[in-house]
């Protein structure tokens, strides 16, 4: 599917609450111009839950639920057994989770999920903390980011620690589909986002980049720009699994973080050292990132 | 006792002025609380603050809904909210703006002080947040507080929060608003539309929700309903569109977050709903042509 061919209509409209240049915003916009009106979408708590739905009003035209923060990957499992049941095979259920929700409170949910192999579609839009609560720093944070858990002071100066991978942890469970992706790159994009929704029968994980202004404290016009540049050097490796397979998408054009911190006040306070060291992270990544690809060629 | 509501927008600092405000008659020997009021809006989105001073404890809770003096950071929201709703007769209403108070029309004529505040901030910290200008404007309208309590609230409240030498900045900023307001009374033309008290419970929603938007006494609900929720009011930068110059790429289409830019049937090529445009400026960043401009 190329741009040009998405659909004009909105199955996400407008008059949602989510800030100004919202990336998450984005990420489910054009999702659901993919998956189209044959879809039920479940939502865990998150900041799209919240812009999405304030009651009275909803911003959706296809069915939403949501129960609880850690069983997406559960309720989505239970709406796909149920329409399996009524015979309707060809309804995408997807899951739309935050990070937080992904990488931290919702994991044991999704790995059962994925290991069960359920009919369902789990999108994470990854904004790399816990936004909807107010900035808190979450396992997909990346290293030296300041959030309101994780200070800037004279004993620590943001998170300490690298950014959990999920989709590595997915491709553990040998999923059938495991992709990452970014706004950046919309043929990409829109690729994974076919795929996910034409491969039925089986679990496909999805996870989108999704830049926060707010929260990453930068500009609320540089959301693309910043997508793109994530993948340029190499924090980032846009790359599917599929039925035990890796490609990778996109080699990235290692250009130096500094590049992609600067423009983000979350990252204002990286000394020399700080930033030498998510270099490295960001070398390393690539290079396991190479070495998986190969080794599932 | 005097209660103070601020009238602001996510992200301008309403709550910590009402805080500073707090701070500062607590300084001359005051009981005050300060508090926030929001929604599940987000950044841009009218948020209010509420500050009560009393010499005596305070032991009201509730929300302010008759306040004696409103503060208004954000000037556009006046067209939209009705900021003076509830205010006593006797009250003031101390506005960011650069007009005269009898140019401002609040729907109701009471004492006017207006200061621009915004300029006194672009000034002072060299960016547009009122938030400590207009305190300095409140001090010298009511003379409820002084001056030097106000800056002393500014440091005590903003210097954790943002460090001590922005702080010192914003408490110069308060300093220099407190002489540059005009005193007079506003103008009562205009009428807003009632705004809604309740919102619907369950049980008052129409069997057909699930399925399709339906409109009730206290607006639309169901799917897709959310059309009703004008976010173009959140609005600072207004996209200036030069259609000649547009190569209809659809770049700014595909990644405006609030679906505000529509394609239109050729050869006209898109349409910008500034119903919904939040002004965030993503489509003057992707636009390859450089035909979107962000204007004030």
């Amino acid at each position: 599917m190329k741009m040009k061919d998405l659909p004009e209509e909105d199955w996400f409209v407008n008059g949602h609450t989510a800030c100004p240049g919202c990336g998450g915003a984005t990420v489910v916009k054009i999702a659901m111009k993919v998956f189209g009106p044959d879809t039920i979408t479940y939502f865990p708590a998150n900041c799209l839950l919240v812009f999405g739905g304030t009651y009275p009003l909803n911003s959706f035209k296809v069915p939403y639920l949501h129960v609880l923060f850690e069983n997406s990957a559960i309720c989505a499992a239970g709406i796909s057994r149920a329409l399996k049941r009524l015979g309707k095979t060809d309804t995408s259920v997807v899951a739309f989770a935050g990070d937080g929700g992904t990488a931290d409170i919702g994991i044991q949910a999704l790995s059962g999920a994925a290991e069960r192999n359920e009919d369902i579609i789990y999108v994470c839009y990854d904004n790399e903390a816990y936004m909807n609560t107010g900035i808190q720093r979450s396992g997909a944070t990346p290293f030296g980011a300041w959030t309101t858990t994780t200070p800037v002071g004279s004993v620590e100066a943001g998170k300490g620690e690298y950014k959990k991978d999920i989709p590595r942890i997915m491709m553990a469970h040998d999923a059938p589909y495991v992709a990452t992706a970014t706004l950046g790159f919309i043929p990409d994009l829109l690729k994974k986002l076919e795929k996910a929704k034409n491969k039925k029968g089986c679990f496909r994980y999805l996870q989108i980049y999704a830049p926060c202004p707010p929260g990453w404290r930068m500009d609320a016009s540089l959301g693309a720009k910043i997508s793109k540049m994530v993948v340029d050097t190499g924090l980032w490796t846009l790359y599917e699994f599929e039925d035990g397979k890796m490609t990778i998408n996109k080699k990235p054009k290692m250009t130096p973080v500094e590049e992609y911190t600067k423009l983000q006040g979350r990252f204002r306070h990286l000394t020399k050292e700080n930033l030498a060291a998510l270099q490295k992270y960001a070398e390393d990544k690539w290079r396991k990132d190479q070495a998986l690809a190969e080794a599932y060629s | 006792m005097y209660e103070v509501r601020f009238h602001g927008r996510g992200g301008q600092g309403a709550v910590m002025a009402a805080q500073a405000l707090a701070d500062a008659a607590f300084v001359e020997g005051n009981y005050a609380v300060a508090f926030p009021w929001f929604g599940a809006e987000r950044r841009g989105a009218p948020v209010l603050a509420f500050t009560r001073v009393d010499e005596n404890k305070i032991n009201i809770k509730t929300r302010v809904y008759n306040p004696d003096y409103i503060v208004v950071l954000d000037e556009k929201l006046m067209d939209f909210v009705n900021v003076a709703e509830g205010l006593s007769p006797d009250g003031m209403a101390i506005l960011n703006s650069p007009l005269d108070p009898e140019e401002v029309d609040l729907g109701m004529s009471v004492k006017t002080a207006t200061v621009d505040a915004t300029t006194v901030a672009l000034e002072v910290l060299g960016a547009p947040i009122t938030n400590s200008a207009i305190l300095g404007a409140f001090a010298s309208a009511t003379g409820l507080v002084s001056i030097d309590s106000v800056k002393q609230g500014i440091l005590d409240i903003f210097g954790p929060r943002i460090g001590d030498k922005l702080a010192e900045k914003n408490a110069r900023a308060a300093a220099a608003a407190h002489d540059r307001i005009k005193i007079g009374k506003c103008k009562a033309e205009r009428t807003y539309p009632e705004a809604k008290k309740w919102l619907p419970t369950y049980q008052e929603m129409p069997l057909s929700l699930a399925t399709k938007p339906t409109k009730t006494d206290s607006g639309l609900v169901g799917p897709g309903s959310s059309v009703e929720n004008k976010t173009g009011s959140w609005r600072t930068f207004t996209p200036k569109y030069d259609e000649e110059a547009c190569t209809n790429c659809l770049m700014c289409w595909f990644y405006c977050p609030d679906a505000a830019i529509k394609r239109l049937e050729p050869p006209k090529k898109v349409g910008f709903d500034m119903d919904y445009c939040k002004g965030c400026g993503i489509c003057e960043e992707v636009c390859p042509a450089d035909a979107i401009e962000m204007v004030r």
